[in-house]
Formats: C-alpha cells, sequence, structure tokens
C-alpha cells in the first residue's frame, strides 16, 4: 500500500507543470500571510513582504529539495529519453521507415507463424481434463498394422479390466442418409458411445448431451448436431431441438447441438449412440471379437501416468490374446499401444509447422542484421553528437539507454506491423494447417500470440541494439574534435558491417535453396502424367436409400435398373460426352489408399505369401470417360452381362508385376474370399489413383454390370464441367428424389487438392524465401551506399587521377558481389543441411540439388549487382572538385 | 544535480530530526493545519526560541507526507487563497509517540549528565 502510493504520488509529478504550481501556490500562501502579518503590526507592505522572504529563506533551493523528494528521478530522464528518441527518429525519416519495414516483415512473419505453432501444438486441448485423454492403438506390428479398429468385445473388456483409465469410449463413422425438407442428403456420421461428451468435458451449445439411457436397446432414437452442420445446412436455426428427422428409416430427434470445437477423431456432422446405428447395433455384430469397426480411447485416471496405463494396458492386451487365440493369431503378434490425445491430433502437423517456424525465425534474424546495420551506419554519422553528449557528462549507461530506447521505439512499431502482416496471413494458414489436424480452426491472433509479439520486439529491439551501442559507447569523448568519418572506430565498424551484410546472405541464400528444393519439387509432381485427360470430368456420389427395400434381391435388382437408366439418361444430356458409374476412380476425396484384395491366379506359381491388388468395380463407359488406353485385348461389352462368365481387365503394372510382361489375355484369376473366378480379357494403360506422388498400384477392373450398382457418377463433358451439373441433378433427381448427391467436384480440381499441401508449404516458404533475399539486398545496398558516401573523398582523388568511370564502377559493384559471394559460399554449407531436413518431410525433394544451388546462387548474384548498382552509378558521377573539398 | 543540494548548516541539520517530531507534535495538538499556521504555532509555543527559516518547514512536511505520516488536501484559506492543509495519519501519531518517547528518554539522559546527583562519586 504504502509503496503503491509513494509510486502514485511521484509518477504524479512526472510532468513537471503540476508540482511546480502546487509547490509555488504553498510558498505564495505562506508569504502572503506572513506579509499580512508583519502589516498589520504596522510595517510598510514593502518592507514587510522583503521581511517575510527574509524569513522564509531560499524558495528556488527549497523547491529543488521538495521536487527531488516528489519526483521520480530514474521516470523523468526515461520520458526525457522517449521524448529526445522520438525526435531523432522523426528528423531521419529514411532511416524510420527502413528500419521499422525490415522488422514489421520479420516480426510479422514470426508472429503469424508462431500463431500456428501455439495454435495447433501448445494451446490446451479445449476438452476438459484435455491433458489426461488418451488414444488406444490395437497393433499387430508383424503384419504391419498399426491401427487395427476394436471389436465391441474388445471395448467392453478394456472397459472393465482397466483401473488406469476411468472411462474408455468408443467411436466410428458411418454415412446415413438424412431426410430433411424431404431431400435426401448423406451425413457423415459419428457413432458413438453414451460417455463420448461426457469423457471429453464437451458441454452442448444447445440442448443437451447424451445419457446412458439413450444408449440402451430399445429407446427413443436421437442425434445431436455438429455445430458447422448446424449453422451451414440448418442456417443456425435456434430452435432445431426437438426437430425430427427421418435416418435409417426411423425419426431421429435432435436433442443438442455442439460447440465449435476442433472435433475427434474426425470431423463429423451428426452424432448418434451406438444403439441406433444398424450395423453396431446387431446382436452378431455385438457377439462376434473379429468385427473390428472402432475408435477407442479413454481418459487416465487421476493419478495414474501414460508409462503406468500402457503398461496395464500391454498386460490386458496379453490376458485376451491368451483368453481368445482364435481372434488373435500368433503370426499377427497384436498388442496395444497408447499416447495422448494431443499428440494424436498434432502429430502430422508438428515437422511441417516447426520447419516454417525456424523459416521464419531465419528471417526475423536477417531483419535483425539488417537493421543493425542500418543502426551501426547511423550511429557512426551521429558519432559527433554522441561524443558531445559524452564529454558534456552524459555516463555510458546513459548513452545505452537512449540508443535502447530508439531502437525499442522502431521494433515496436515494427511489432504493431508486424501483427498486421500477421493477420493478413491468417486465411492461408489455417487453409495449411487444416491439411494435418482439426485443430487448425484454434488458430488465432489472441492474447498469447499478442504477448509473444511484444516479448518478439522486445527481445529484437534488444538484440540489434546492444553489440552496436556497447561498441559506439566505447569510443571516448575526445574524439568530439576529431573527423570521425576517419577514425579507428569507422574501420572496424565497417568490418563489423561487413559481417553482418555477409550473414543477411547467408542466411537467406539457405532459405532460397530449401524454397528453391520445394519448387522443383513440387513442379516435377504438378509434372507427372497421371495417365489420363484430367480435364472437363465431373465427378460425384450418389447415395441411394439402401434401407427403404428390405429385400436384398429386389433392392439389386432395382439398383442395377436404376444405374442404366442413370447412365443413359445422363449421357443423354447436351454437353455430355460419356457417363460411367465407378466404385473408384483417381483422386477420389475421403479415400484412405487402394484396397487390398487377396487374389490368385490359375496356374501361377504360389510362390511366398497371397498378394494384393486394388480392385475398382466400373461400367462399361469408364475406360472412355476417365481416358485410359486399351493397351490389349478388349474392355467390357455389353454381352459381359451378370448371366455371363465373368470377365475383368488389369492394368499394365499388374501385367508387369503379376505376368513378367508376358501376355495375360486368356489367364484366369481365383479371389480366395468369395471363391469367384473371371478371365482376363484386357490390359488398360496406369492411372495414378492416389495421387500424382503414389506410383500406379497393381489394379483389376471389375463389371459393374456383372457385379453391381457402383455410386460415383463421372462425366466427361464437351464444356465447362461445372455448367452441366444442375442439368445432371435435375436429371437425377427425376429417377430417384430418394438419391442424395453429394461431393460434386471436376477432377482437375480434385487433382489441384491432392497437391494442396505441397502446395502451401512450397508458397509459405517461397514468400518467406523472398523476404528474405529483399531484405539482405537491401542490406547490401544500404551498407554499398553508405560506402560509397564515405568515400566521396578517396573517390574523387582515383578520378582526379585518372581513374576511368568504369573501373569505377567495377571496383563499387566488385566490393558488393564479393559481400554476396562469402555469403553464397558460406549458405551453401548451411544450403546442405537444409536440404537433409527438408528431405525428412514428405514432400518428396531430393537432397542437394546441384542445379538449384545453382540456380540460386545466379539469382543472388543478379540481386546483388542490381543492389549495387544504384550507389555505384552515384560513385562514378562524383565530380572530383566537388569530392575533393568534401568533408 | 546533487551540485545544486545545499547542504543545511549545522544548527539546522540538528534541527531536522527535531522538526519532524515539531511538525507531527503540532498536528496531533490542533488536528488540520497549513504550513504557515504550524510555524506560526511552533515559533509561539517555543516563545520565539525556535527561529529557522521558516520555508525549511516544508521539505519537512512534503517528506513526512510522502512516508504516509501525514496526509495533504487543498483548500481555500479565508483570504480565499489556496492552501494546501495538513493532517495526523494513524501512522503519523505511531511515529510520534516513537520519537517523544526517545526524546524524553534523550533529555533525561541529558539531565543526568548536566547535573549529576550526590550520590555517584
Amino acid at each position: 500500500m504504502k509503496i503503491a502510493s509513494a509510486i502514485w504520488l511521484r509518477l504524479r509529478n512526472v510532468r513537471r507543470g503540476r508540482l511546480d504550481r502546487d509547490l509555488g501556490d504553498e510558498y505564495a500562501f505562506h508569504l502572503e500571510a506572513k506579509t499580512q502579518a508583519y502589516v498589520d503590526e504596522g510595517m510598510e507592505p514593502a518592507a514587510a513582504r522583503e521581511e517575510a522572504l527574509r524569513a522564509f529563506g531560499n524558495p528556488a533551493v527549497l523547491r529543488e529539495t521538495s521536487r527531488e523528494l516528489f519526483t521520480f528521478a530514474p521516470a523523468e530522464s526515461w520520458f526525457q529519453d522517449l521524448r529526445h528518441g522520438c525526435r531523432v527518429l522523426l528528423r531521419n525519416r529514411g532511416y524510420s521507415a527502413a528500419a521499422i519495414l525490415v522488422l514489421v516483415l520479420g516480426i510479422g512473419a514470426s508472429v503469424a507463424i508462431f500463431s500456428v505453432v501455439y495454435g495447433v501444438l501448445l494451446r490446451p486441448l479445449p476438452y476438459s481434463h484435455g491433458e489426461r485423454l488418451v488414444v488406444l492403438h490395437q497393433e499387430a506390428r508383424p503384419a504391419g498394422l498399426s491401427d487395427v479398429p476394436f471389436s465391441v468385445p474388445e471395448i467392453l473388456d478394456y472397459r472393465r479390466m482397466s483401473d488406469t483409465l476411468d472411462a474408455v469410449v468408443e467411436h466410428h463413422s458411418m454415412s446415413f442418409l438424412l431426410f430433411a425438407d424431404s431431400r435426401a442428403e448423406r451425413v457423415d456420421t459419428a457413432v458413438v458411445s453414451a460417455n463420448f461428451f461426457d469423457v471429453l468435458g464437451v458441454r452442448p451449445l444447445l440442448g443437451r448431451m447424451f445419457v446412458p439411457q439413450d444408449d440402451a436397446p430399445g429407446s427413443e432414437a436421437v442425434i445431436v448436431l455438429s455445430y458447422d452442420y448446424w449453422q451451414h445446412r440448418h442456417r443456425g436455426n435456434p430452435d432445431i431441438v426437438g426437430t425430427i428427422f427421418e435416418m435409417n428409416d426411423r425419426p431421429h430427434r435432435v436433442i443438442g447441438v455442439l460447440p465449435s470445437i476442433p472435433q475427434y477423431p474426425v470431423e463429423s456432422e451428426v452424432y448418434m449412440p451406438t444403439s441406433h446405428c444398424p450395423t453396431r447395433s446387431s446382436p452378431e455384430f455385438i457377439a462376434n471379437r473379429r468385427s473390428r469397426m472402432m475408435t477407442a480411447f479413454g481418459r487416465l485416471d487421476d493419478d495414474a501416468t501414460l508409462e503406468a496405463a500402457q503398461a496395464e494396458l500391454s498386460a490386458i492386451a496379453g490376458r485376451l490374446q491368451a483368453s481368445y487365440p482364435d481372434a488373435y493369431p500368433d503370426t499377427d503378434g497384436y498388442g496395444l499401444r497408447v499416447s495422448t490425445l494431443k499428440g494424436d491430433l498434432t502429430s502430422r502437423a508438428e515437422r511441417s509447422v516447426l520447419l516454417l517456424f525456424g523459416g521464419a525465425g531465419l528471417v526475423l534474424l536477417i531483419a535483425c542484421a539488417n537493421v543493425s546495420n542500418l543502426f551501426l551506419a547511423r550511429l557512426m554519422n551521429r558519432g559527433r553528437e554522441l561524443s558531445l553528449r559524452r564529454a558534456l557528462g552524459a555516463s555510458r549507461m546513459r548513452l545505452v539507454r537512449q540508443l535502447l530506447t530508439e531502437n525499442m521505439l522502431l521494433s515496436l512499431s515494427g511489432g504493431a506491423g508486424g501483427l498486421l502482416i500477421a493477420s493478413a496471413m491468417h486465411r492461408m494458414l489455417v487453409d495449411f494447417a487444416a491439411r494435418f489436424t482439426t485443430r487448425a480452426s484454434e488458430i488465432q491472433l489472441d492474447a498469447p500470440v499478442l504477448a509473444f509479439a511484444v516479448a518478439l520486439s522486445i527481445g529484437v529491439g534488444v538484440l540489434f541494439a546492444l553489440g552496436p551501442a556497447f561498441f559506439s559507447s566505447q569510443s571516448s569523448g575526445e574524439g568530439a574534435n576529431r573527423d570521425h568519418s576517419r577514425s579507428t572506430t569507422t574501420r572496424v565498424g565497417r568490418r563489423l558491417r561487413s559481417g553482418l551484410v555477409i550473414a543477411q546472405v547467408t542466411v537467406s541464400f539457405v532459405l532460397l535453396v530449401g524454397a528453391g528444393l520445394m519448387l522443383t519439387s513440387f513442379v516435377r509432381l504438378q509434372r507427372v502424367d497421371p495417365g489420363f485427360e484430367t480435364d472437363r470430368i465431373l465427378s460425384m456420389r450418389l447415395s441411394p436409400n439402401y434401407q427403404r427395400i428390405p429385400d436384398m434381391d429386389t433392392l439389386m435388382a432395382d439398383l442395377d435398373v436404376l444405374g442404366e437408366r442413370i447412365l443413359r439418361e445422363v449421357t443423354a444430356i447436351t454437353g455430355v460426352r460419356t457417363a460411367a458409374l465407378t466404385d473408384g476412380f483417381p483422386f477420389r476425396p475421403g479415400s484412405t489408399g487402394p484396397d487390398a484384395v487377396g487374389i490368385e491366379i490359375e496356374g501361377g506359381t504360389s510362390e511366398g505369401l497371397a498378394r494384393t491388388v486394388d480392385v475398382d468395380v466400373v461400367s462399361r463407359g469408364y475406360f472412355d470417360t476417365i481416358g485410359q488406353r486399351t493397351l490389349a485385348g478388349r474392355t467390357f461389352l455389353p454381352a459381359d452381362r451378370s448371366d455371363a462368365p465373368l470377365v475383368v481387365v488389369v492394368n499394365q503394372s499388374m501385367v508387369d508385376n503379376w505376368f513378367g510382361g508376358d501376355n495375360p489375355l486368356g489367364r484366369r484369376i481365383h479371389v480366395p474370399h468369395s471363391g469367384a473366378t473371371a478371365a482376363i480379357v484386357g490390359v488398360v494403360s496406369d492411372v495414378r489413383d492416389f495421387g500424382l506422388d503414389r506410383p500406379p498400384v497393381d489394379k483389376l477392373y471389375a463389371s459393374m454390370e456383372q457385379l453391381g450398382f457402383a455410386t460415383n457418377l463421372l462425366v466427361r463433358t464437351n464444356a465447362a464441367p461445372m455448367d452441366v451439373f444442375p442439368a445432371v441433378r435435375q436429371t437425377l433427381f427425376g429417377l430417384d428424389p430418394e438419391l442424395a448427391v453429394d461431393r460434386v467436384a471436376t477432377i482437375d480440381s480434385l487433382r489441384d487438392e491432392s497437391v494442396a499441401s505441397p502446395r502451401l508449404m512450397t508458397t509459405l516458404l517461397g514468400l518467406l524465401a523472398l523476404l528474405a533475399l529483399l531484405i539482405s539486398a537491401g542490406g547490401i545496398a544500404a551498407m554499398m551506399a553508405l560506402a560509397v558516401s564515405q568515400r566521396t573523398n578517396e573517390l574523387g582523388i582515383r578520378m582526379a587521377l585518372g581513374a576511368s568511370r568504369r573501373s569505377v564502377l567495377a571496383m563499387i559493384l566488385g566490393q558488393g558481389l564479393g559481400l554476396a559471394l562469402a555469403g553464397i559460399a558460406l549458405g551453401s554449407i548451411g544450403a546442405v543441411a537444409f536440404s537433409r531436413v527438408l528431405a525428412s518431410l514428405p514432400y518428396d525433394t531430393t537432397g542437394t540439388d546441384p542445379l538449384t544451388l545453382a540456380g540460386v546462387a545466379l539469382v543472388f548474384i543478379a540481386v546483388a549487382v542490381l543492389a549495387c548498382l544504384v550507389p555505384a552509378r552515384r560513385a562514378t558521377r562524383v565530380d572530383p572538385m566537388v569530392a575533393l573539398r568534401h568533408q | 544535480m546533487s551540485l545544486r543540494r545545499t547542504e543545511p548548516p549545522d544548527d539546522a541539520r540538528l534541527l531536522q530530526g527535531t522538526l519532524d517530531l515539531l511538525v507531527l507534535k503540532t498536528l496531533s495538538r490542533n488536528g488540520v493545519m497549513h504550513g504557515y499556521d504550524i510555524a506560526r504555532f511552533i515559533q509561539k509555543i517555543s516563545r520565539d526560541v525556535l527561529r529557522v527559516e521558516e520555508g525549511s518547514l516544508y521539505p519537512a512536511l512534503h517528506r513526512l507526507e510522502l512516508e504516509d505520516l501525514v496526509v495533504s488536501e487543498w483548500g481555500h484559506a479565508a483570504s480565499g487563497r489556496r492552501a494546501k492543509y495538513y493532517r495526523l495519519r494513524s501512522a503519523g501519531r505511531r511515529r510520534l509517540d516513537a520519537k517523544e518517547g526517545r526524546w524524553r528518554r534523550m533529555v533525561d539522559a541529558i539531565e543526568l549528565i548536566l547535573t549529576p546527583s550526590e550520590d555517584t562519586p
């Protein structure tokens, strides 16, 4: 209390005016009262006044004594520094603007990327007890499986037997048709145990969450909507709770809406309890230990550690394995691994985000070196002023503090500008992070990020000031009268400045090489031939209402008819060239990779294990629609009906890998799982189905006309694919109003989407590298400009003695290039190390690519020449007579 | 800045410690007073023996204020002029008690030395 009030009394008086007036008033009152007293005793007013003053003492000294008591000497001199700093910076607008611009870019990049680091990696999970949530992974290492789903009996066993977990929760994703406003739509549905939200600690935004009764067999079917789905599909209708939607041919009542939080393990639109999922609630499924479909996670008990949980759960897994040998074949080597939920959510993002953060840190370092250099140059020009102040009695600390204050002003302005840059980059960064983690939505410019920006600004201000400041404060007071531009300090300064420029070039070179490597690998990826014509193909997913017809045979027949009519009527739409139905197609969204259907070749060698292929069921027009070439034999014909012998088409890789390149036509394949056999009738070209970065896989195409309805519609058009979509949609609605249509996209856009993650990474790293290049080019230009202006004198002498303009130009350019080359040489070493880091990321960069290295070096040399050109030309225009008189 | 600070002469320095005591005592007797009245009161009570430069009262008052022993507020005197009034705080009262006790003990000790009793050899 006492300290606070004392500080307040002093702070109040930091502005002198008020204190001075108060002291003056107090003394004046005293003097006036005393004078009046003497007058009352009969003195002359003038004499009375004089006597009163004499009795009072020296008011000036008294006032100074009081003032020292009241004011806060350090604060006052700090305000002086601040005021002086502002004046100095405003007087040197060019310097201030350059320094602030560089700092804005450097700090902005760092703050922007820190917002991602914080939002994705550091921020606590938005669930209560987030740090105690763990994920269970069932593994079968020898079989190469790291994440085997769980079955109902397994989840019940872990829930019952574990003491370290106080709750075990299950989750699986389904895609159901939901009928809203009599229109069918497919919704991504999470089927969860009733304790799901309870364990996550998520409170509803509207209504309520699930309770155990909701999960009881025979209870009313209820659902909870996700925030995004509620907002976008139901326009945030506040009265949504209580609404009934038809799903799985049963009414489902909405009981609640989730708040806007990242969902785990996947983003879903609708949540339902396990007892209302048709698959999950069937008695056969519940009883079967091998019907594995679910994800399991849990919450650690208050006093349990992750290690303890791991030990206990491994032991339980061992017991289960011993009790149910049928469900856990010895050869598969089942085990259980437990990891934190936070780690699972963010591990994919970690490396890319940290790499970018490192890149931003390098840009910041360059910015610091650059501003340090500007600062140092200006310090030399201010040598006279500083020496004078030194001679007048300013302490070294006081001078350092003055310079530090000026730098703080610059770096804090830079920090404020940096926040603007960060908010401008926000959208792009969220997009980037969303490729890796559902936590992207948590990236915000909030208090922790602001605190980081402030701390960074202060740190940067100190960093770029301290070295030069101490260096300058060592210059003695005697220098005041000397010509400063020639003193030893200048020579030391120049060496320091050259070092700083070389450092800038070195670091930017490393960054630029990194960005160059990313770019070349991205361009290479873009140039990869996917094996078919990607333009003018429209794709969409069709979802018939399977629940409508309970009888399987009727359903299949119905769908066959539907498929035939869809193909016929869609092909008839003007603008449509061909159409096809298929269960797989290149760049298909939501694809998790190739199927692994085990097959055997009749009469083939049965060496090793059963091998697997990817199988697509396609309609007759598929190969024409995609534009896949027939290399041998034929594709499907109208004669290949369901009552005809089964035929398949294989791709070239399968011919190479299974038949050693021999002609496979006429050979038969056997599918042990279903017992079916089929004849190979044709070979088609390879297509990169699973992304440009994955080579074609061995593939088998079966006929939809023989095997049954496939749910993705592909349409090749004559003009822009999206233009025909309204007509296609109209036709489909006419054929079956209960047919849901979603995931509408052109193959071109899906192809772009498939490379979005490397593209964003390349863009971001490229932006950082470009920043670095600009800043260091500015650094070279500023360095050379100063050198020219300091050497005007010398240049004049040279030219007076007959040096040609050309030779002066060459000299200045040579010096600038010398700095750049030194930086490039040092940078090449760093670039090799950096390319190793890049190669560890999933972007398919080749280690150090000499071509990229040489290209980047050339770019750098060109930029350095450009940066030197302006000062060099100025040097050649030096008039010898003017220069000789120049001081 | 230190150059401009004037060292008080010996008498005044001796007085500085006692001045605080006098001011505190004056305020404890009279309640709320402005600087001029405090000076006048001290002079009148001490029958003009304690004559100090009246102005030196003010730094003393300000120091007491910063130590939270007195509190001040601005008001208007009968003449209508702005005047600063001082009042004792409870911490000031405690300080006064302590100082007064110490002063009396010192005075007693000095008295003992100046008028030695017949018992002492």
